[in-house]
């Protein structure tokens, strides 16, 4: 079995990166939370447009979205900052759910501190403090097995579910094997091919959640009133060839190997098995929220499968673009990491790809910073929202 | 000779992923369906699907051996199959009842 450099965390985990987190708890705390940013070697904002007059299922999702970023392996250290009180969701609500991690947490509320510039300040102290004390931290042996992968697609097109996603499938499998777990959500892009995927269920659960979670978010589309092709497939994946959410969800689909699937989870939710094999998420196709979730349920590194060639970047999981269209990967030089399209010229096997893939989400694994990374474009932090605002 | 991919034996549609299609080009097929050949009806761009054989109207569109959707139109040998000629079967809300969107 193979092993990787890894930071060690208080709690067992295992990270790929050690990023310091500026996390705004309110979307009024965002201001303060990209100045004490700008201002601290490495760190990291997270700011979003949540956190008031949401209703408490939402607000509970978004509550699961950012604690689980905080707690994501990846992050030595986080400083939490909020504007006020609001019920259930304050910087200290965030400060319990991610203590049990045992890493670096302060928090800052600007209206305690007296307004922004005191708050700046404070908060400003604090990371200066927590990110000399990351620095010291140092990467050591771990096995594979630590890895929870996730693996997203977006901007696909028909090279996707031919040469890009079965690749990534197989490089799951190498590290199944090595008895690592691999993440998938996007359960709009399963529409289709729920028995392709209940025939992998460990257990009947599974196979019933997995069924059910299709049929809820089925239930979301057509309650839209709206012909679903009004956004899925979406206009590139048209022009790219692909013509009803069945063929883009079997393409879809391959992106996890024949491993068993041990566990439906509920989108930004961890894992709670440990086994090796596949891991499913309810979620929906918009790649940003899927790809925090899957950030927030854990996964240290994740694929991301494209045909057109996206741009997708999350801010703390290295987001490693994998593309069969040869086209896209001249085009995008400069944002897509691994060109597989070889498959169709037979220059590679579909094994080979799958290598490849996964020789890149080890190096990764290793400190190696992906394309999009080296540019800090860290353009993919979402929040999914399961109600309005109020 | 130009040549499309099929993923499976059953399918009634080739994926233009080798190269793009000219209209009266011969077609040819790697993959599952290496016996078959058409001539071209149209232009297949980069990525998109051209039919194998003659597909009725409302027959399935079968890709990976599965359905894809129904044929919205007759579709002939060779002719592009794209959203002018396919309709999916799933998620249509412009043919359903409306109904409550469940939250968490």
């Amino acid at each position: 079995m193979s092993e990787f450099m890894g930071y060690h965390r208080p709690n067992g985990d295992v990270g790929i990166r050690n990023h310091l987190l500026i996390l705004s708890g309110t979307v009024y705390a965002n201001g303060v939370c990209e100045r004490v940013a700008d201002t601290i070697h490495g760190a990291v904002p997270i700011v979003h447009a949540n956190g008031r007059c949401q209703v408490a299922p939402d607000l509970r999702v978004t509550r699961r979205f950012l604690a689980g970023t905080a707690m994501n392996p990846n992050v030595g250290a986080v400083v939490i900052i909020d504007h006020f009180k609001e019920e259930g969701m304050t910087a200290e609500d965030l400060a319990a759910d991610i203590a049990p991690t045992g890493k670096l947490i302060a928090t800052v509320n600007i209206r305690g501190e007296g307004g922004f510039i005191s708050a700046v300040e404070k908060a400003t102290r604090y990371a200066q403090d927590f990110a000399r004390q990351i620095s010291l931290y140092r990467r050591a042996a771990a096995p594979m097995s630590q890895i929870l992968f996730g693996t997203e697609c977006g901007t696909s097109d028909t090279t996707s579910g031919l040469a890009s996603n079965p690749a990534n499938g197989l490089a799951g499998e190498i590290l199944i094997a090595q008895g690592g777990r691999m993440l998938m959500a996007e359960c709009t892009e399963w529409m289709g091919c729920e028995n392709w995927l209940t025939e992998k269920a460990a257990s009947p659960a599974v196979a019933e959640a997995i069924v059910a979670g299709v049929q809820h978010m089925e239930a979301r589309a057509l309650a839209s009133g709206e012909d679903i092709r009004g956004s899925q497939p979406t206009g590139d994946n048209m022009a790219g060839g692909l013509t009803t959410i069945e063929e883009k969800s079997m393409g879809a689909v391959k992106k996890i190997g024949d491993s068993p699937i041990i566990e439906y989870l509920e989108i930004a939710e961890a894992p709670t098995r440990t086994e090796p094999g596949n891991y499913v998420m309810y979620g929906p196709g918009m790649g940003a929220e899927s790809i925090s979730s899957m950030a927030a349920a854990g996964c240290q590194v994740l694929t991301f499968c494209t045909g057109g060639g996206h741009t997708s970047n999350h801010p703390i999981m290295p987001t490693i673009k994998v593309t069969g269209n040869r086209g896209s990967y001249e085009l995008m030089r400069d944002t897509v990491d691994v060109d597989v399209s070889g498959v169709f010229v037979d220059e590679i096997t579909l094994a080979e790809a799958g290598r490849i893939v996964y020789d890149e989400v080890a190096r990764v694994c290793n400190g190696y910073l992906t394309k999009s990374e080296a540019l800090r474009d860290n353009n993919s932090f979402a929040i999914h929202r399961v109600g309005p605002s109020i | 000779m130009k040549k499309v991919f099929v993923v499976y034996a059953t399918d009634n549609v080739g994926t233009a992923v080798l190269e793009p299609i000219q209209v009266g080009d011969h077609v040819s097929c790697n993959g599952e369906r290496s016996d078959l050949e058409v001539i071209a009806q149209a232009n297949i761009a980069y990525g998109h699907k051209i039919a194998l054989m003659d597909i009725a109207a409302g027959d399935t569109v079968l890709k990976y051996g599965l359905s894809i959707g129904s044929a919205s139109c007759e579709i002939k040998a060779g002719d592009h199959v794209h959203t002018h000629n396919v309709e999916s079967n799933r998620g249509r809300g412009d043919l359903a009842e409306r109904s409550a969107v469940a939250t968490e």
